[in-house]
């Protein structure tokens, strides 16, 4: 089997309507564990703490699932000029733009919850704008070839005709504008959600420590680092999964490609949620 | 006021230290032939291509970079625990880590290779001889800088992140701005520079890399000296450029606003490289001129 | 990737495989769980041996989901695999207040429950419909977390959550706990989390093409799996007396050596040609 024949065709970007709802489901039962745990004590913060903090992660979570699909990639034929995107993969492209808004939006966790999150989505979206600019300057003077979309006729924000600027015998190349605002929105969103799962496990962690007995100046560096990795960990999860939605390469918002988030973000809105919970209980007073 | 300043002097060095990890990188991984383009470097033999370029398939180059990395701060992080000074500290963790990816490319350039025997690709010794070390050399650097501008963030400008933590968010960074403007490049105009200039490689002439140089049949090593020419430089000023806004906008306008001064700037600066790419854009459609038919 | 990824039929079925590997890993992270347990230092060189366990394992599973073709790179798969692995690795060592001796057994059973739902979300709600998809993410998930558990052991000799939360000083009679330096306070973990994540879909990925033949695939997993013991021996000074880390980073050195000069006499008997210096004669000239 070779490894692009991937799936067969027609079916392929098909909702699944049974499977959504169990996994919906899935997440509300997780949802209510939380609320159950830390009704009974076992985690701090009394009932509505952990339920808050598991949803805010489900939330972070769904909101990195649908900026993931906003980024443009072209895999392997963008590297040759043969398709528009960035020539390098999905998860690791959205999951770079992510980590770079978490930088920013943890350095702005201690001004407070509106300033971090929007801090954390202008550095994601920040880090976007500039690769893509670069990665546009570097097809037209360095290769000398124009931005093209091979998937419509025209670029639906400036109205550009993209048809006569496709080089022969390729599906596009560079980045058009639409492609170009699609980074910048993706790497917004995934900032932004990756910020919040960060911010959530963050303030959890701070409140449960008194009752495990972990106090003193290091406390505060040990929750960073359980937050972080946790964040890091769940951003690599979920973008993955949104990877296997696109299943490949995908120009932007303007990509038929596109119209299959609301898969993603069902599968991530679960995912995230046995995640989340585990990562709760990970400071669980037993 | 002296921590603003302070704060920008330390801005300003971890901007340029980044412009010199991008720039190593980006030749790095051209030398060695990773990530994207490494695609057709496999498919040339299949198709009848006998070539002599270093196939350096180790994933792609955000997770390598973000592991190289990663585990330099790793291993300083732990010297400078033992109380070693900081900047030999950085320079172990960077030895060890360059030493781990020079294992992983020759790895990588055995196993591909050996595993195309079927279409008669030799496995050529003095390539991993003399490739591995120019790569192992790339990398070094922009692990170095990468690290030491992790270090700065976490020492001079007090970032929460513990230093292995900052080496993830940082070295994936890297990765894929590196990857993103650097692959194209390398991509369609060394490994293709056969085709047309200035259109896109037809799909029917995969796999036909470039094989010969001016003295015969060329290895990868050319890739440093030609990456260095616009695709190094524009990686570097990537990576230069989105470590320095993400750190300027922050210790410049912090305090303003309760913070919010910093997302004001933040917002606005990334408007001006939307409309910087706009006149990017349209200046191709102008002075290129649509494709036309062959007369 | 225009890469043909073809199912290599012949060798060591997988399932017989994953059992070597879960038992070699078991056993070797008991080993350590019970000289840490003893107060010995001195046998966390068992955490790496437990990884080179679990990255057998986690290196044929790999091989198996893929040749079904997945849409995208094998990397992915690592990142998932150590991304649900470290979750549920941090929850069984919280589980040690019970008891040290039930966190391997607690880490795997916790992290193939998260990997099934997560296999189970990738085959229906994303629809990938691929046969092994929902059984090879969640022995993924397992060996994500048996694997950090493995390194994790090496560098500080401990699986348990407390021990790998604080140092632990006596001074002038006062027991003090410090958080910020500790194995996940200063994110060592970040190191063993990565180590693992590229040391999982290296050989497959290393190792693609048509005449990849399995003892060469497994002979570069034990490999990698020394590489990474190497660089955790070393932060190991940090956390473990010297003799003990000296002890792991000797073994670790000797096995890495051993592996890899195996390696590259596989890689020569199996390529189409060894040449030094010498061009390539081509069909066209």
């Amino acid at each position: 089997m070779s490894a692009i024949a991937a799936k067969p065709g027609a079916n392929a970007g098909a909702f699944q309507p049974v499977a959504s709802v169990i996994a919906i489901i899935l997440a509300i039962i997780f949802i209510g564990v939380a609320y159950f745990l830390g009704n009974s004590g076992i985690l701090a913060g009394g009932a509505m703490l952990p339920a808050q903090t598991l949803v805010g992660i489900i939330v972070g979570a769904a909101l990195i699932a649908f900026g993931v699909h906003f980024v443009p990639v072209g895999g392997a034929p963008a590297a040759m000029g043969q398709s528009p995107g960035i020539a390098t993969g999905v998860a690791m492209l959205a999951t770079g733009a992510g980590l770079a808004g978490l930088f920013g939006g943890a350095w702005a966790a201690s001004l407070g919850f509106g300033v971090a999150l929007a801090g954390g989505a202008i550095g994601g979206g920040l880090m976007m704008a500039i690769t893509c600019l670069m990665v546009n300057i570097s097809y037209v003077y360095g290769m000398g070839i124009p931005a093209a979309s091979g998937k419509v006729e025209k670029d639906p924000i400036t109205g550009d005709s993209q048809a006569a600027y496709k080089s022969q015998g390729t599906e596009g190349h560079g980045l058009p504008f639409i492609s170009y605002v699609g980074g910048v929105i993706g790497g917004l969103f995934g900032g932004l959600g990756g910020t919040l799962i960060y911010i959530e496990l963050l303030d959890f962690y701070n409140a449960s420590f008194p009752a495990l007995n972990i106090a003193g100046e290091g406390a505060s560096a040990l929750a960073v680092g359980l937050a972080g990795i946790f964040a890091i960990g769940m951003f690599l999860v979920i973008a993955v999964l949104s990877a296997y939605n696109i299943t490949g390469t995908i120009e932007g918002p303007h990509d038929p490609k596109f119209k299959r988030f609301p898969r993603a973000i069902v599968a991530a809105i679960c995912a995230s949620g046995i995640c989340g919970l585990v990562a709760l209980l990970v400071v669980a007073i037993l | 006021m002296q921590e603003i300043i302070i704060g920008i002097g330390v801005t300003a060095l971890a901007g340029a230290l980044a412009a010199v990890a991008g720039a190593a990188e980006d030749t790095e991984s051209n030398i060695g032939s990773q990530g994207d383009p490494n695609s057709q470097v496999q498919l040339a033999p299949q198709m009848g291509y006998t070539h002599r370029i270093y196939n350096k398939a180790v994933s792609g180059e955000p997770p390598a970079y973000t592991l190289w990395v990663t585990l330099a701060c790793g291993v300083a992080w732990a010297f400078l625990m033992m109380n070693v000074n900081a900047v030999l500290a950085i320079i172990f963790g960077t030895v060890l880590a360059t030493f781990v990816q020079g294992i992983y490319a020759t790895t990588a350039y055995l196993g591909r290779t050996a595993s195309l025997s079927k279409f008669g690709q030799p496995v050529f010794i003095d390539v991993l001889k003399s490739v591995t070390t120019v790569t192992m050399g790339h990398a070094f650097v922009a692990i170095f800088t990468t690290v030491t501008a992790c270090y700065l963030m976490s020492t001079m400008l007090h970032h929460p992140f513990a230093l292995p933590l900052l080496g993830i968010v940082w070295g994936l960074a890297l990765g894929a701005a590196g990857s993103a403007t650097g692959n194209p490049y390398y991509g369609k105009e060394r490994q293709y520079q056969n085709q047309k200039f200035g259109a896109g490689v037809p799909i029917s002439a995969s796999g036909n890399i470039v094989r010969y140089a001016e003295a015969g049949q060329r290895s990868s090593i050319d890739n440093g000296f030609f990456t260095a020419k616009l695709g190094g430089p524009a990686s570097g000023l990537c990576f230069g450029l989105i470590v320095f806004f993400e750190l300027w906008r922050t210790v410049l306008f912090e305090q303003v606003a309760g913070g919010w001064g910093a997302v004001i700037v933040g917002v606005i600066i990334i408007l001006v490289f939307m409309i910087i790419d706009r006149y990017v854009e349209k200046w191709a459609r102008k002075n290129y001129g649509p494709y036309t038919a062959e007369a | 990737m225009s890469v043909k990824v073809e199912a290599s039929h012949d060798g060591i079925p997988h399932n017989k495989v994953m059992g070597m590997g879960l038992i070699l890993a078991l056993v070797s992270l008991y080993i350590a769980v019970a000289a840490s347990y003893a107060g010995i230092q001195y046998l966390a060189f068992f955490g790496g041996i437990a990884a080179v366990g679990a990255l057998i394992w986690g290196n044929s599973t790999i091989k198996k989901l893929c040749s079904y073709g997945i849409g995208t790179g094998v990397p992915s798969a690592g990142m998932l695999a150590f991304g649900s692995g470290v979750i549920a690795m941090l929850f069984a060592a919280k589980l040690a207040v019970i008891s040290p001796f039930i966190v391997p057994i607690a880490g795997l059973i916790i992290a193939l429950i998260v990997g099934l739902i997560l296999g189970w979300i990738t085959n229906s709600v994303l629809n990938m419909k691929i046969p092994v998809m929902t059984r090879s993410i969640a022995e993924l998930a397992a060996v994500g977390c048996l694997a950090l558990m493995g390194l994790t052991v090496v560098a500080t000799g401990h699986v348990t959550f407390a021990e790998i939360t604080s140092i632990n000083f006596e001074f002038l009679g006062v027991s003090m706990n410090f958080y910020d330096v500790s194995y996940i306070g200063a994110g060592i973990i970040a190191v063993s989390f990565m180590l693992g994540a590229i040391a999982l879909q290296h050989p497959f990925n290393a190792c693609l093409g048509p005449g990849e033949n399995q003892d060469r695939i497994n002979m570069l997993t034990i490999e990698c799996g020394f590489l990474s013991m190497i660089v955790m021996a070393v932060i190991s000074f940090a956390f473990v007396n010297s003799i003990a880390a000296w002890i792991s980073l000797i073994i670790a050195l000797i096995g890495w050596y051993w592996s890899y000069k195996k390696y590259f006499a596989l890689s020569k008997r199996d390529a189409a040609a060894w040449l030094d210096a010498k061009p390539f004669s081509d069909a066209e000239e």
